[in-house]
């Protein structure tokens, strides 16, 4: 296996003498910082931004000082109807029976706004009758006839964390294991043809599987790498920046189960990623005809990423753990918010990507021991 | 049976819709330039690239110092060292790691491959540019590194494909005379060429291809012929205007 190492160290050294690759990671692992600053600029300047609220009629008394303290403006229009379009962000009449709102729920400042009136009017409506009941000598804590005495068994910031965790933590680590090595994946394969070094390179004795055993470990070393940096970055970025204008930062932890069972998976997707790049830039002719080749991997990696965004309770069945990708997003996902790994998951999964894996290495062989490899350049 | 260096026999090689080679067959040896000659198209590229295994031969067989493309192909390519038109370098290796990466691909061991890069690198007369990059070196340069990772495990048999096509005249002289020169070392030599002047000067025997098939082979002065030199010996043959 020496000619695996000479090929593997020659790959590496190109890789790092080419500015383009190594600029990529570092932008990509800045990238990820870079979006959460932005998000938690936005979150906190939407918590902390007072919206304006235009009224007619007479506000019953005290429900002044609670719109105040909610972030709520009081402004006084002559058509609250009207103003709710543009002028403010909702409208309210205040009549002798309650209380008329206006608002445009394609506005974002509208349904803020529309939420906070909400909260102000059920916490003065509770006000007022627990007020009533007490004049009248009954217990306001009739109201609640079952109080509830919560005690959560972790942090709920933690929780928070963890739940922020769970998506973006899969996401970016299969987004960066594709991403972070498919560059130089199309260099060392279509770039090859391109450069005509190919011929030269299929000339020598070594056998052409491990020239190809060669060059898929530098790319997936590469593709871990960039995978990782951009995930440690995230992680410090997490732990400095703050969300939704609360105090201190969001509680981010990785528990030492997510972590290793988070490498672990970023091994085996660099590799199966590595063979099937390393396998798509041997069909092609160049590198650009590389990059249209993988463009629809960005879809196919992407989707089961996403995909407890959209069903965040999603549990499925040990059958679900077969499909790449969505195998890793799974069971990262639980690693992270249950600290705990379903062991029959994790070995389904494994399962799944090394086979994907070989399946990969397998085509890239094919195509980089046929005939036509030489004759189409 | 002679002890030929390579021995190609009723070669066919079908490429696509293509039948490239149609039962070609011709012998190199040891210490001559062989010329391998014809138009482009003619089969001279595919000839070579079956002879150092980049290709299978449909039929027929082809051996080289007695091991065959088929069943030793790795025995073959260690024997072979092959410079073609296309010098495609790494341009982000030097000169020096170019050539090293193919030593250490080609067999030499750990020990042996900064000592025979250094005999190439003097041989070839490349000390002033052997630790610049690649992509930094000029096409004459460029060429030199392709001829010096073909030669550095010392192959017996080097094969020339259209070597000087992409070459200026100065560079193209340096490719001629290192043949010569290999010539003298022992080297079997295989030079393809459709440029005839060049192989009327340097090949000590020659076969000419035509669409796939033999229709001369034998000392050069021999199938020149009567005629005033190989190119119009060459149009003769294939029954072209002079």
């Amino acid at each position: 296996m020496r000619s695996v190492l000479v090929v593997f160290k020659k790959e590496m050294l190109e890789i790092l003498r080419d500015r383009r690759t190594l600029i990529a990671i570092a932008l990509a692992a800045l990238a990820t910082p870079t979006v959460l600053f932005v998000i938690s600029q936005v979150t906190t300047k939407t918590a902390t931004q007072t919206y304006t609220v235009g009224y007619s009629g007479d506000i019953p008394t005290g429900l002044d000082i609670l719109f105040n303290a909610t972030g709520l403006k009081l402004e006084r229009v002559a058509d609250p109807a009207a103003a709710a379009k543009q002028q403010v962000d909702i409208g309210v009449v205040f009549t002798p029976s309650g209380i008329e709102e206006y608002f445009d729920p394609t506005r974002q400042s509208a349904q803020i706004a529309d939420v906070r009136l909400q909260t102000i009017i059920s916490r003065y409506d509770a006000a007022k009758i627990a007020a009533s009941l007490q004049e009248k000598g009954v217990d306001p804590s009739v109201l609640n006839p079952l109080p509830i005495q919560q005690h959560p068994l972790s942090s709920p910031v933690q929780a928070a964390g963890n739940s922020f965790l769970s998506f973006f933590l899969p996401y970016i680590l299969i987004t960066m294991s594709l991403t972070g090595g498919l560059s130089a994946a199309l260099d060392t394969s279509a770039g090859e043809r391109e450069r005509r070094t190919l011929e030269s390179l299929l000339l020598t004795p070594t056998p052409r599987s491990h020239v190809l055993i060669g060059k898929i470990l530098a790319v997936s070393l590469l593709s871990l790498t960039a995978a990782l940096a951009a995930i440690v970055s995230m992680l410090v970025a997490l732990s400095q920046i703050q969300f939704g204008g609360r105090q201190g930062a969001l509680e981010v932890v990785l528990s030492p189960v997510a972590a290793i069972v988070m490498v672990w998976l970023a091994v085996l997707l660099a590799g199966s990623f590595s063979s099937l790049t390393i396998a798509l830039g041997t069909l092609a002719r160049n590198f650009r005809q590389g990059q249209a080749y993988a463009t629809p991997l960005y879809f196919i990696t992407i989707f089961p990423a996403s995909i407890v965004l959209f069903i965040p309770d999603f549990n499925p069945s040990l059958g679900y753990y077969l499909i790449p990708i969505l195998n890793a997003v799974l069971v990262l996902r639980d690693a992270i918010v249950h600290n705990a790994v379903a062991w029959s998951s994790l070995a389904v999964t494994s399962a799944s990507l090394v086979l994907t894996g070989a399946v990969c290495f397998y085509a890239a062989l094919r195509l980089f021991t046929r005939e036509a490899l030489l004759v189409r350049s | 049976m002679t002890d030929a260096a390579v021995r190609v026999d009723r070669l066919e090689k079908q490429l696509g819709p293509n039948k490239v080679l149609r039962g070609i067959s011709f012998e190199a040896n040891a210490g001559e330039i062989f010329g391998l000659l014809g138009p482009n198209g003619a089969g001279k590229t595919t000839s070579l690239r079956v002879i150092c295994t980049l290709l299978a031969p449909d039929a027929g067989s082809v051996e080289v110092l007695g091991y065959n493309t088929r069943t030793a192909p790795q025995e073959v390519r260690r024997r072979v060292g092959v410079v073609t038109a296309e010098f495609g370098v790494y341009p982000r290796l030097t000169a020096r790691e170019n050539i090293a990466y193919f030593a250490e691909l080609s067999g030499v061991l750990d020990g042996d491959v900064q000592r025979k890069v250094d005999v190439v690198i003097d041989r070839l007369d490349m000390g002033s540019f052997a630790n610049q990059r690649a992509e930094s070196l000029s096409s004459g340069q460029k060429q030199k590194v392709a001829i010096a990772r073909a030669i550095v495990h010392d192959p017996p048999v080097l094969m020339f494909d259209e070597p000087t096509s992409n070459l200026d005249v100065l560079a193209s002289r340096e490719i001629r005379q290192f043949m010569v020169e290999s010539k003298g070392r022992g080297k079997c030599v295989i030079f393809s060429t459709h440029v005839l002047h060049d192989a009327e000067r340097l090949c000590d025997r020659v076969t000419i291809i035509h669409q796939g098939i033999v229709v001369a082979s034998g000392p050069t002065a021999e199938v020149r012929g009567k005629f005033h030199d190989l190119e119009d010996a060459f149009l003769s043959l294939v029954g072209a205007p002079s």
